[in-house]
């Protein structure tokens, strides 16, 4: 399948391979066998560490397994399935291999180090250089086997240390805080009294019925296809949108808006309106790959629809540009609503020159994203690039391989190109990943530049691998129907599923899932593994439960959600050493907001958004554009940091005079409270510490007692400026004009109780718990 | 106020110090606690500026600095049209470009301070690789950040845009936060943030109330440093107590926020920068122009684009010199690859992995060409000692050597940054001499 590939992209191809290595000569098995099982253990997990993790799979491996191309050699070696409680059989089984092939001599010198410089005809040519990092751990370990015969010298573990299980040690949330991050985080809104009463009542087990009615909320859709925009950056198209409609196929109804009917405005208002119209139209459209995720989800479809899907998403304005509005105007609920989106099925695309495009079943071939004239304008083509763009996002998106990741370093790439007439087919170093990579390309041989219908005039072409995936060629018979090919294999991929739960992990988490660490040089090398490890054995976990419910999505989010990565929380020891701090950097969700989240979070608290980080503020405060920006911040600058500054002093300055205003009864921030309590004696000060408290869990999510020490920081910053405020010569009786003023109101502040309050909330929405999930 | 903000800066360094937060703590904390007493009174980041211009997309290296006019590596000139200034020989554009600046008059203008090296080794021919190549010195890592990310996190942990990034490939390693400031108006904005918008008339709190919230939230993070957290949560509060207490440095930008922005992309982007770095908020900006990937057409391509490019180099310079920091400047001209020998049948060029790289600034001597291409611009092999040809004994010139002369030159080789990210280059192989 995949044996070829870089080194990542082995061990991810590796994996899902099920072959077992064979076991090499028995000459060492006596050896180990006489041993106790704790030392066998032990040698086991120090091969791993140090010979498997950073030589055996990333060197090794790629040939030497049953499906590889050393598969007739005696140094067979099996990938680690993470799914197994115990890999250590297995781990067993590679070492033994390895210590066969090390103690074995030619000359004077070991013949794994002679093989692995491409001496003995090693297939695989060089594969370390003397000076490489892998080749000195070979060394060493061949040392270590040469002192005492046939073992690993040290019993000790690496650098004195012992790696405990994962999650010893580290804090889970509480459940009501949970409840709330995932209420905020999929539905934009705080969890209800039902909800905590359920989850007070019943733990974690009442979880599972709160997610089924949160995943069936308007809110948890559009931060669901905000998260999956992120991926797919579908709405990132930087022409008007109905160019997505070729001229050939739509020429009489993309335009639909320019002679839409607007008679019934008077004639002063309808250019106006029609630009309103158009620009409406340009939205809807571009919505709808984004609509079909949100179609298959709510609807509990298998997500393998994402590609595919025999049918696109129309609103009544896109219908209209496709020209199949008066065929399905009567399913709709309102045909004026330019966001209503509902299935739909194109016909075979009839082109200017009167010809039909081909399909034995007279409709155009849809098959989800792969087809959408969306995606492919999204990932454009060149005479020179020749899809290879459009395989590569395939990989991506449908895989999760990312083949441009990690690219191998040839000898000279100009020199190749040089050498070769058609390097990507005759170069070994070029033709590992454009093997894997053309046929794909080939299979969008359809579509041209832009993407739409629109073979090359030329046809394709003949220097390039043909169109298929993996193995398989294209038959011709089914090359009208290319896409739906392709997914239909893309589907069936072990990698799938894989790849759909890292993208919601994606989501979540607000960033990828690690990848596994390359430089073995370094001494976080073995932590950086076990986090990897232990992060994909929960990956694949969760993917074998997405498959088992017939792929639908909402189990992904759900495991997910349940995970202990989501939700770790804190640790309940020092983890002093610095391997397990390199282990445990990963974990925990710990995920700055984005502004469109900041904006909800604000909306779910108060009310209301602030309004501005959707739009001046996006980029500034980290968002995408989807075309020039297309990966948020993860980490605040100053000037973002600016941004925070400006934003609680806004929304603190729109909402604490404004709240205290409303009946009590009405109240978001102050319901137990008011201006006039003053801290003068002890049932006050108890009032206004109870008032802290509810602010605390309101805005921050925290739930603490009366007497936690940041009930008491927030309380003598409220005190404090009190006692600033009377020892000023004067101030201002009433609450300043920015704050109420503008909307014709005035609050009184004879004790400048309100602007504490003020300073006080502004001082909770510059926190770390506000800003970041 | 102002009082009130160094001194939470000056607090921020001595909890850090109690804290014990080392070199494993991001963000540059960690130079903050170790750096020479004045760190504690921010002055304002005072220099050198690094700047990196990237031609994103590819290059074409034989219309500007490494020209051929041979066997058809160039339709628009030949060898014997060849232009030479000092040491440098470039291709001749001035007849062939409609906007933006010619190789002719760049070269008369800067060849005496430019410093070229010809013939880098990508090893590798796709985008995406190239340009993390070339930005880090590291192929096959993705976790390692870029030039200017790097000696941002190590000189500028107190500036508030310390790494500026306008596009390219822009990975800070999780060391420094990247800035995306895309309209020189925002700083107007961010500037005053404790001002009802932006009117100095109008704050939002008393100054006493805004005192007491910055001593409140500095008090919190005292606390917080020792607690028992989880490395995500201890960095990510770091990042964000530094980053507000940074941002309110941004009211040094105002007064070098120019009235009228400029209308071309880099000069933007430039304007932007030297605001910044005036203001001394500022390390290291990362400015780029895309579309250089001439797969059609390349020469109408390549001769719109490298003039726009100079231009925007000129405009920096220009502007640098008006705000009395051009001798502070530290520019890197480069792009992800070269384009091919031979034009392909849409008259574009395809990717080529030999291409070039342009130094100038304070403390390298210009007028100088290091290395070359051959007539097949095929790399030509460089002595690492003397930097003169050597086709036997020479190494290949490749990123990672540049970058490491590049961290040797602006004195962070040692930083523990630098060693968190650390580049192969064989003892036998690190360039010597390279700037001098």
């Amino acid at each position: 399948m995949f044996t070829r590939w870089t080194p990542l992209l082995v061990v991810i191809a590796i994996q899902i391979l099920s072959g077992r290595a064979s076991i090499g000569q028995n000459q060492t098995r006596s050896v180990l066998s006489s041993k106790s099982d704790v030392e066998c253990q032990m040698d086991v997990r120090t091969f791993e560490e140090e010979i498997w993790a950073k030589v055996g799979e990333r060197t090794c491996l790629k040939c030497h397994n049953v499906n590889g191309d050393a598969s007739d050699s005696d140094f067979l070696l099996s990938a680690i399935d993470t799914a197994l409680e115990d890999t250590q059989p297995i781990m067993l089984e590679n070492s033994r291999a390895f210590e066969t092939m090390a103690t074995a001599i030619e000359g004077n010198r070991s013949r794994m180090l002679l093989k692995v410089s491409g001496e003995l005809d090693h297939g695989g040519g060089e594969v370390l250089k003397p000076d490489s990092h892998g080749y000195k751990i070979l060394e060493r370990y061949l040392r270590r086997l040469s002192r005492d015969g046939t073992e690993l010298a040290s019993h000790e573990p690496i650098d004195g240390y012992t790696a405990p299980p994962f999650f010893e040690g580290v804090a889970m949330i509480s459940q009501p805080r949970l409840l709330r991050r995932i209420t905020l985080s999929l539905s934009g809104r705080l969890p209800s009294e039902e909800e905590l009463g359920a989850v007070h009542q019943n733990g974690l087990s009442a979880m599972d019925a709160i997610l089924d009615r949160i995943m069936k909320e308007d809110a948890f859709f559009v931060q669901l296809k905000e998260g999956f925009n992120d991926i797919f950056l579908t709405v990132g198209i930087e022409d008007n949108a109905e160019t997505l409609l070729s001229y050939d196929h739509f020429e009489h109804t993309r335009l639909w808006t320019q002679k839409h009917d607007l008679d019934h405005l008077p004639k002063t208002d309808q250019q106006k309106a029609r630009w309103a119209l158009a620009d409406v139209y340009r939205d809807a459209l571009l919505r709808e790959p984004l609509e079909l995720i949100a179609f298959i989800v709510r609807n509990d479809r298998p997500f393998s629809e994402l590609a595919t899907a025999d049918y696109i998403m129309v609103s009544p304005y896109t219908a209209r540009g496709y020209g199949i509005f008066e065929e399905m105007k009567d399913q709709f609920k309102n045909i004026d609503d330019p966001f209503e989106y509902i299935p739909a099925r194109l016909k075979a695309l009839k082109g200017r020159d009167g010809r039909t495009q081909e399909s034995t079943t007279g409709l155009y071939p849809h098959a989800g994203f792969l087809s959408m004239f969306h995606y492919l304008r999204r990932y454009p083509s060149t005479e020179t690039n020749r899809n290879r763009l459009r395989a590569r996002m395939f990989f991506q998106h449908f895989l999760g391989i990312d083949l441009m990741q990690l690219a191998p370093r040839g000898t000279d790439a100009s020199a190749v190109a040089a050498k070769y007439e058609t390097p990507t087919m005759q170069a070994a170093e070029c033709v590992v990943c454009h093997k894997v990579m053309d046929p794909v390309a080939g299979l969008f041989q359809d579509f041209n530049f832009e993407g739409n219908l629109g073979p090359r005039k030329k046809g394709w072409y003949d220097d390039m691998f043909q169109a298929g995936f993996e193995d398989e060629s294209l038959p011709a018979s089914e090359r009208w129907r290319a896409q739906q090919w392709l997914a239909e294999r893309a589907i069936k991929h072990p990698r799938f599923p894989i790849a759909m739960v890292e993208h919601v992990y994606s989501i979540l988490f607000g960033r990828k899932v690690l990848q596994p660490p390359e430089d073995i040089g370094s001494p976080m090398f073995g932590a950086n593994r076990r986090a990897y490890l232990a992060q994909r054995k929960m990956i694949e976990k969760v993917a074998k439960q997405f498959a088992e419910s017939n792929l639908n999505l909402k189990t992904a989010f759900k495991a997910l959600l349940l995970s202990d990565f989501y939700r770790a929380d804190g640790l309940a020891t020092v983890a002093e050493h610095p391997q397990r701090s390199s282990e445990l950097d990963d974990v925990g969700v710990v995920r700055l907001l984005g502004p469109e989240q900041l904006e909800r979070k604000l909306q779910a608290i108060f009310g209301k958004p602030w309004g501005r980080l959707g739009k001046e503020l996006k980029i500034l405060y980290g968002g995408i554009d989807s075309i020039t920006v297309t990966e948020r911040n993860a980490d605040p600058s100053g000037a973002m940091g600016a941004i925070q500054r400006i934003m609680a002093n806004d929304v603190a300055c729109n909402h604490v005079a404004k709240d205290f205003r409303l009946d009590p009864s009405q109240r978001l921030l102050f319901s137990k409270i008011e201006p006039s309590v003053l801290p003068t004696d002890e049932a006050s000060i108890q009032q206004i510490r109870q008032a802290i408290v509810s602010l605390q869990q309101r805005i921050l999510g925290q739930d603490r007692a009366i007497d936690h020490p940041e009930v008491e920081r927030a309380f003598q910053l409220f005190v404090g400026t009190l006692a600033d405020a009377k020892a000023q010569v004067s101030y201002e009786p009433r609450e300043s004009y920015f704050c109420g003023g503008r909307e014709e109101f005035r609050v009184n502040d004879p004790d400048y109780t309100v602007r504490a309050w003020r300073g006080v909330v502004t001082y909770l929405l510059r926190q770390h718990e506000f800003l970041y999930e | 106020m102002n009082n009130s903000v160094y001194g939470s800066r000056r607090n921020f360094l001595k909890l850090c110090s109690h804290a014990g937060l080392g070199f494993a703590t991001p963000l540059g904390l960690a130079s903050m606690v170790q750096s020479k007493g004045d760190a504690a009174e921010f002055e304002g980041y005072p220099g050198p500026y690094y700047v990196v211009f990237n031609a994103s997309g590819g290059w074409d290296t034989t219309y500007l600095m490494d020209p051929k006019g041979i066997d058809g590596i160039n339709r628009l000139y030949q060898e014997e049209d060849i232009v030479t200034v000092g040491e440098h020989r470039f291709a001749p554009t001035a007849k062939h470009i409609k906007d933006g600046m010619s190789n002719e008059d760049f070269f008369a203008k800067n060849g005496s301070e430019l410093r070229v090296l010809n013939g880098l080794d990508l090893s590798v021919n796709n985008h995406t690789p190239c340009a993390r190549y070339m930005a880090t010195g590291k192929l096959d890592s993705l976790a390692y950040p870029t030039f200017p990310a790097l000696v941002a996190a190590c000189y500028g942990s107190q500036a508030p845009l310390a790494f500026l990034t306008f596009g390219n490939y822009s990975a800070t390693g999780n060391i420094v936060p990247m800035s995306r400031v895309p309209y020189l108006q925002s700083l107007n904005l961010l500037a005053k943030g404790d001002y009802v918008e932006g009117n100095d008339r109008a704050p939002y709190h008393d100054s006493f109330v805004s005192d007491r919230i910055e001593r409140a939230l500095e008090q919190q993070f005292e606390a917080r440093v020792s607690e028992v957290r989880l490395p995500r949560v201890e960095w990510s509060q770091s990042m964000l107590y530094s980053a507000q207490v940074n941002s309110k440095a941004l009211q040094r930008v105002v007064p070098y926020i120019p009235k009228v922005p400029a209308k071309e992309r880099l000069a933007q982007q430039a304007d932007i920068s030297l605001a910044a770095f005036k203001a001394g908020v500022c390390v290291s900006a990362n400015l780029s122009i895309g579309q250089f990937d001439s797969h059609n057409n390349n020469d109408v391509d390549q001769m719109t684009l490298l003039p726009e490019l100079l231009a925007g180099m000129d405009s920096l310079l220009r502007r640098a010199e008006d705000l009395q920091i051009r001798d502070k400047l530290v520019v890197i001209i480069q792009s992800e690859m070269g384009r091919t020998p031979n034009y392909n049948s849409g008259n574009g060029k395809d990717h080529w992995s030999i291409g070039s790289v342009m130094f100038l600034g304070t403390g390298i001597t210009g007028n100088r060409v290091i290395g070359a291409t051959d007539e097949k611009q095929q790399l030509v092999p460089i002595d690492p000692k003397t930097l003169t040809i050597d086709r036997v004994k020479g190494i290949r010139v490749r990123p990672e050597h540049i970058h490491l002369a590049l961290r040797q030159f602006a004195g962070v080789q040692d930083h523990a940054f630098c060693k968190q990210f650390p580049l192969e280059v064989a003892p036998s192989e690190k360039l010597e001499g390279f700037w001098g």
